[in-house]
């Protein structure tokens, strides 16, 4: 029976290549415009989905792809992934020559099969099948076809007819055929601004996408490419059935679900952390002493296994192995807290540098992430669980500033997380210098980080003392020839969560001699080095994520052997990007500088990318600035 | 005073060798150990290390090999927490040759309230994965871990293969104790040899003795006697001579890591046993390899390398279309060389024996390093040319020293051209005549010539490459300057060249130029031979530079290699432990011609200067020349040795600081 399906399903596909315009094998036949600044064009993509019910669906997709060069390997796409409720069907891809001649064919058993198992992962049941191929000339042309059946309905493959960078788009088109009878959702993003339309019910046809060539400090890609993404509004996660109509729902169904069963602890847990938290005065305090305890208590370990890498591992056993990953760790603190009478929400999120909203119109399985949110009167604190490190409620870097969903015992609600303004993200350079007649300065630098800038730095503790010399030498003070570090030491304050590096060095020969003149730049510490690219013709958005303070104030004792003969004057600019002020002055032979950098957060249209542009070159410039020195010998 | 603290340390490992290390068996005092004694910056350390390898008959799999591990690996901070898991790969070809995981056992070990706590490894925290068509890994981590926890764990590998895995003597943290034994039966030799590089030798003991061993295997009907197909049981017992390496070692170093390193193993203390014999008893001595004549001759003697030299129909006449019109040898190796590169593609394989065969890598333009260069070998002997396989090392795998089949894993050739001996490698795109991916440039490969014997020939790069940058700046009145550059590089300086801006395209390239320097406006770039690697790769633009003169006071300060200085020494760690490659000589020259702004004149030079290191063996030197409106600036920089040991870093370091300061320095001017 099984095999009769098989070879029903196989003769569909391959009349469907036979129906394909035989044009789209040959390169020559590739409009102009779509082969500037473009890798690999996409010739064809055709994904149908077909819904049958709450807990099935079918995936069918057509590929054509021709690659141009190496880095047009990547775009291929010929993989599939696949576990217990994904099935492979159908699985083929050729390889055609520039003219469109077929050179290669492989079947189901040719592709590759690994485990999937990601980076930072310890285990994964997710496998992939992909395609090795050696490409023996460019350009090429591929054709891949793939069946797969879903018995998970949490994740529907959305929709994206520019893939990424440098690939441009001939004809995509995607179509989803519902006959389950219960409702699916569906929301497009920046349609609008490409050829795309909607030729029937649910059934969309993107033609001629140039490609996207990527810019500095541009937004994510996704806000402003073209994107579809569908859910259906009753769903199976693997064998756990759902709704989803509203985040509400879908916030119940994972409390219900996925949660709410997970929290049992050991007795002897229960009494240790009402032990521990029983002089508290606060809330705020005894959520202190958990997070503390569960930090000394666990670390991070990744397994992903069952219900579709969505449900947290059980309290108890987090407590009895002392590790889990993100979801696992959130899980068992939100456990301790009940325990302690400390409401908390389990938080879906996704963490990453760059700031990415949960999209809050349309619920989903979305996310990468799970912290842990406090609600605290009219604010929110939010847990990092997998760090050993982090101070309480410190959140910068990976979850800030961004749109999450919180999971109430009433249902989803998306709150947005802490933003860290400019002046909070503050790094302070205090030095005390003295500069002899050759050049050379020594003396000793504190480093003050707070914000996002305490993340920026704190790391630094943790490493082996050659690896802090060597960050000093090669990251933040690259510029440095010759710098010798002669003492480190670090405090941090995780209460008031500052950061204070302190450092005592020697630059022999800092200063250049040029005759009986030595040149030195005042900023020995903190210059800009690299500014943004210059662009003909700027396309993209702009942003600044997060904004900065940065301050600097260095004392310089100059040898009586030398007398200044030139100098700076004050700088102070000021504009919708921030501020930058510089200003020496001298005492008997002792310099002051001051500098200080404000970049604020902010979006920008393209336009003004070339005044932020020379912001940063006169920034740049006046770093550079320089004071000459006679030598009086 | 040194000596009483000295005592005093001695007294101290003492008491810490007075433990007991039998599995499970922990001390409070080590768990309450809060930093390593003889390494207090360590993470982690292995307390004991345990492991016995020993061949077992058993019917119908004769010998089989068991691997025992045990280890006990104390914790001391968080860093350390990688040591709490673990990956066990096995063997998994197929069901007869597949490795079996046996015995398991591992236990966390905590202090609380001063009673010792244990957390048995469950199910649940035990991986297995297959990785590829050849392995699988177990993995495990631990429960339980706490700063100051110990681990412990044991488990038998057990193996139908011969083959013995390298034995670790040394790791990234300290080894308190570690003792090892093999035994190997007498049928099986072993060479045995410890990694000369490594900066730690363990000590072994060598030895033999005599067990009574039973075999019993099944005996096949005699052939012809059909119809009694019962097989028959024979059963014996003999005395049998095992060998017997054992080390005992105390406190072991770890392992120093650092940058620049090509190869960290390369310095590991370890024992190799490569098989080197089997002589069964009543049957023929099978040699497998004991000097590197044996083993090159075990390898070219294989039918996935010997054999393939030999066929040549598989071209056709597709050799003398390649070859037509070449005058000389060197035009026809050329020819050749080129011609099997645009044929055949690499797979990303390295390997000295062919995967498909060359017949089918032709067939199908792809193969693994053997395919491809054997392909060229056999192409240039149909030629008439003299050209041979070279076995070569790769850096990943190490240094050859001993002689063992592993000991390669890249097969080069090597072609006379009646001047000289080029060497080849086809495998990838921009390497040419005597230019070899930088991978392969490691000290010396074995020439196997076509009656199987065999000679080193030296791999280390001879021939300076070169970069020459020509540099012409007009400074104007505004304080920027213009002006042409053009860029010639020759050699492993193209071959880099070629590798990193293989897929920029003209505003790729300009972006990266203007990178060095945010004022830098770059046009009309050319790039000329881009493709073409026997030849130099040139590049030539035009730029602007604004505030190229920074106005100080009355003077104006410029630093006349603009934005093409060495900004800053790669060279910053004080002290070195390992010697630095620096894989090919070079020779850099930059040639400035400076045209002064109008109503400008000089008002100081950077003086000439000369600097060397080792003598001869770095050189640079500064020129420049006043010449009416005209400066004329040549630097040299010359590394004519390769290998930087660490004894001559710090001179190294210096004239490196040196040489970024000079280059550097400012030209003063001022108005007339």
């Amino acid at each position: 029976m099984k095999l009769i399906i098989l070879l029903v399903l196989s003769s569909l596909i391959n009349t469907q290549i036979a129906a394909q315009n035989e044009n789209l094998l040959s390169v020559n036949s590739i409009p102009l415009e779509l082969k500037i600044k473009s890798n690999a064009v996409v010739r064809f993509d055709d994904v149908h989905i077909e819904i049958s019910d709450f807990d099935r669906f079918v995936y069918t997709n057509t590929r054509i792809i021709t690659v141009f060069n190496k880095e047009g390997d990547y775009k291929l796409g010929a993989y599939q992934h696949y576990d217990e409720n994904i099935n492979i069907q159908a699985l083929e891809a050729r390889i055609y020559n520039s003219f469109g001649k077929e050179i290669k064919k492989f079947r189901k058993n040719d592709f590759k099969d690994v485990s999937a198992v990601p980076g930072g992962t310890l285990y994964s049941d997710s496998r992939v099948k992909y395609l090795d191929y050696t490409p023996i000339n460019y350009p090429y042309t591929l054709v891949f076809e793939t069946q797969v059946i879903y018995n998970s309905t949490a994740f529907i493959p959305g929709w994206k007819p520019i893939e990424g960078y440098y690939t441009s788009t001939e004809k995509a088109t995607y179509k989803i055929t519902n006959t389950s009878g219960i409702p699916i959702k569906i929301k497009t993003s920046n349609f609008e601004d490409y050829p795309i339309k909607e030729i029937s019910d649910n059934h969309y046809q993107a033609e001629n996408l140039s490609s996207i060539v990527p810019e500095a400090f541009s937004p994510n890609f996704d806000s402003y490419a073209p994107m579809l993404k569908v859910a259906l509004t009753e769903f199976e996660m693997e064998g756990v059935k759902g709704v989803n109509n509203t985040w509400e729902d879908f916030g119940l169904w994972m409390n219900n679900s996925l949660i709410s069963d997970t929290q049992e602890l050991p007795p002897t847990v229960k009494t240790t952390i009402k032990q521990l938290t029983k002089n508290a005065n606060s809330d705020v305090e005894k959520a202190k002493i958990v997070y503390e305890f569960m930090q000394n208590k666990t670390r991070y370990i990744s397994v992903q296994v069952g219900i579709g890498g969505w449900k947290p591992m059980n309290a108890e056993d987090v407590d009895r192995l002392a590790y889990g990953d993100c979801k696992a760790l959130t899980n068992y603190t939100q456990a301790l807290l009940k325990e302690v009478g400390v409401p908390s929400y389990y938080t879906i999120i996704y963490g990453d540098d760059k700031l990415i909203d949960i999209d809050k119109d349309f619920s989903a399985t979305q996310g990468n992430h799970a912290i842990l949110c406090i609600p605290n009167n009219d604010e929110y604190i939010w847990l990092e669980c997998t760090s050993k490190t982090n101070p309480f409620g410190y959140n910068a870097n990976f979850t800030d500033d961004r749109d999450a969903l919180i999971i109430t015992p009433e249902g989803g609600r998306i709150v947005r997380t802490k933003m860290y303004s400019a002046s909070e993200n503050t790094q302070k350079i205090d030095a005390d210098l003295v500069l002899d007649e050759n050049g050379t300065i020594s003396g000793a630098i504190q480093i003050q980080s707070r914000g996002s800038q305490y993340g920026e730095h704190e790391g630094l503790q943790n490493r082996t003392v050659k690896e802090q010399e060597l960050y000093y030498k090669n990251d933040f003070w690259s510029d440095l020839n010759n710098l010798e570090i002669q003492k480190m030491n670090f405090t941090n304050n995780k209460d008031s969560i500052v950061f204070i590096e302190d450092v005592e060095v020697e630059i022999s020969k800092y200063g250049s001699k040029a005759g009986n003149r030595l040149l030195f730049q005042p900023n020995v510490f903190n210059k800009i080095t690299v500014t943004p690219p210059r662009y003909k013709t700027r396309k993209l958005p702009f942003v600044i994520e997060r904004g900065y303070t940065k301050e600097e104030t260095y004392q310089i004792t100059f040898s009586n052997a030398l007398s200044i003969e030139a100098m700076k004057e004050p700088v102070s600019i000021q504009n919708k990007f921030g501020s930058y002020s510089l200003n020496i002055s001298i005492t008997n032979n002792i310099i002051t500088y001051k500098r200080e950098l404000v970049l604020n957060k902010g979006s920008y249209s393209n336009e003004d990318y070339q005044e932020f542009r020379d912001f940063c070159l006169s920034i740049k410039k006046h770093d550079n600035s320089k004071i000459v020195f006679i030598s009086k010998t | 005073m040194k000596y009483v603290f000295l005592f005093a340390l001695v007294l101290t490992l003492q008491i810490t060798v007075a433990q007991d290390y039998k599995f499970g068996k922990i001390s409070k005092e080590e768990l309450e150990e809060k930093q390593h004694q003889l390494e207090p910056n360590a993470n982690a350390a292995i307390l004991y290390s345990s492991q016995k390898i020993s061949f077992n008959f058993e019917q119908d799999k004769g010998f089989v090999q068991y691997n025992e591990i045990h280890q006990r690996i104390k914790i001391y901070n968080k860093e350390g927490y990688e040591y709490a898991t673990k990956k066990v790969r096995l063997y998994d070809e197929s069901s007869d040759t597949k490795d079996a995981l046996t015995g398991f056992k591992a236990y966390t070990y905590n202090l609380v309230e001063g009673d010792i706590d244990d957390t048995k490894l469950s199910k649940d925290g035990i991986f297995e994965e297959k990785t590829s068509s050849y392995w699988r890994q177990t993995k495990f981590t631990m429960p339980n871990i706490k700063d100051g926890s110990i681990i412990e764990f044991r488990y038998t590998i057990v193996s139908p293969r011969l083959a013995i895995e390298d034995i670790p003597f040394q790791e990234l943290i300290p080894i308190n104790k570690i003792d090892f034994r093999v035994e190997t039966p007498e049928y099986f030799r072993y060479s045995t040899l410890l990694n000369s590089k490594a900066s730690y030798y363990p000590k072994l003991n060598e030895s033999q003795y005599y067990k009574n061993v039973s075999f019993s295997y099944r005996k096949l009907p005699e052939p012809g006697m059909r119809g009694t197909s019962k097989s028959e049981l024979v059963s014996f017992k003999r005395d049998v001579q095992f060998n017997v390496v054992e080390s005992n070692s105390v406190n072991i170093p770890s392992l120093v890591d650092e940058i620049y390193v090509d190869n960290l193993s390369n310095y590991q203390a370890r024992l190799i046993m490569e098989l080197s014999s089997i002589q069964y008893p009543d049957t023929p001595y099978e040699n497998l390899s004991t000097t590197w004549e044996v083993v090159t001759k075990t390898i070219y003697e294989s039918s996935y390398f010997g054999d393939q030299l030999n066929k040549t129909g598989y071209f056709g006449d597709d050799l003398s279309t390649a070859t037509a019109g070449a005058t000389n040898p060197e035009e026809q190796i050329y020819n050749v060389f080129n011609f099997v590169k645009t044929k055949v593609k690499w797979n990303g394989i390295h390997s000295y024996y062919t995967d498909l065969g060359v017949r089918q890598a032709y067939k199908q333009g792809v193969g693994n390093v053997a395919d491809i260069n054997l392909i060229l070998i056999a192409m240039l002997r149909d030629a008439g040319l003299d050209a041979n396989p070279v076995l070569v090392s790769t850096k990943d795998n190490g240094i050859p020293v001993f002689p063992t089949r592993n000991g390669f894993n890249y097969v080069i050739c090597a072609v006379n051209s009646g001047q000289s001996i080029i060497l080849l490698d086809a495998s990838k795109s921009f390497t040419s005549l005597n230019v070899l991916p930088v991978k392969v440039l490691n000290w010396r490969g074995r020439l196997v010539r076509n009656d199987g014997s065999s000679d080193w020939i030296d791999l280390s790069v001879q021939k300076a490459s070169k970069e020459v940058i020509s540099l012409n700046i007009k400074l104007n009145t505004d304080l920027s300057a213009t002006g042409k550059i053009r860029n010639q590089y020759t050699d492993y300086k193209a071959l880099e060249y070629r590798n990193s801006f293989e897929s920029f395209s003209q505003d790729d390239l300009i972006k990266d130029i203007e990178s060095k320097n945010g004022n830098l406006l770059v046009s009309n770039i050319e790039v000329s031979d881009m493709k073409t690697p026997v030849k130099p790769v040139q590049v030539s633009y035009e730029y602007e530079l604004d505030d190229a003169l920074e106005e100080i006071g009355e003077n104006y300060y410029f630093s006349p290699l603009l934005f093409l200085k060495l900004k800053e020494s790669p060279f910053k760690l004080q002290t070195r432990n390992y010697p630095i490659d620096l894989n090919f000589p070079t020779s850099r020259k930059y040639m400035v011609n400076i045209l002064l702004p109008e109503g400008f004149e000089v008002e100081s030079l950077p003086a000439n200067e000369k600097l060397q290191y080792n003598n001869t063996e770095g050189e640079f030197t500064y020129l420049i020349k006043e010449n009416g409106a005209m400066l004329q600036l040549v630097i040299t920089l010359d590394l004519n040795n390769t290998l930087i040991l660490p004894p001559n870093y710090e001179q190294f370091k210096q004239f490196f600081e040196l040489l970024v300061n000079k280059q550097a320095e400012k030209i003063i001017l001022r108005k007339v």
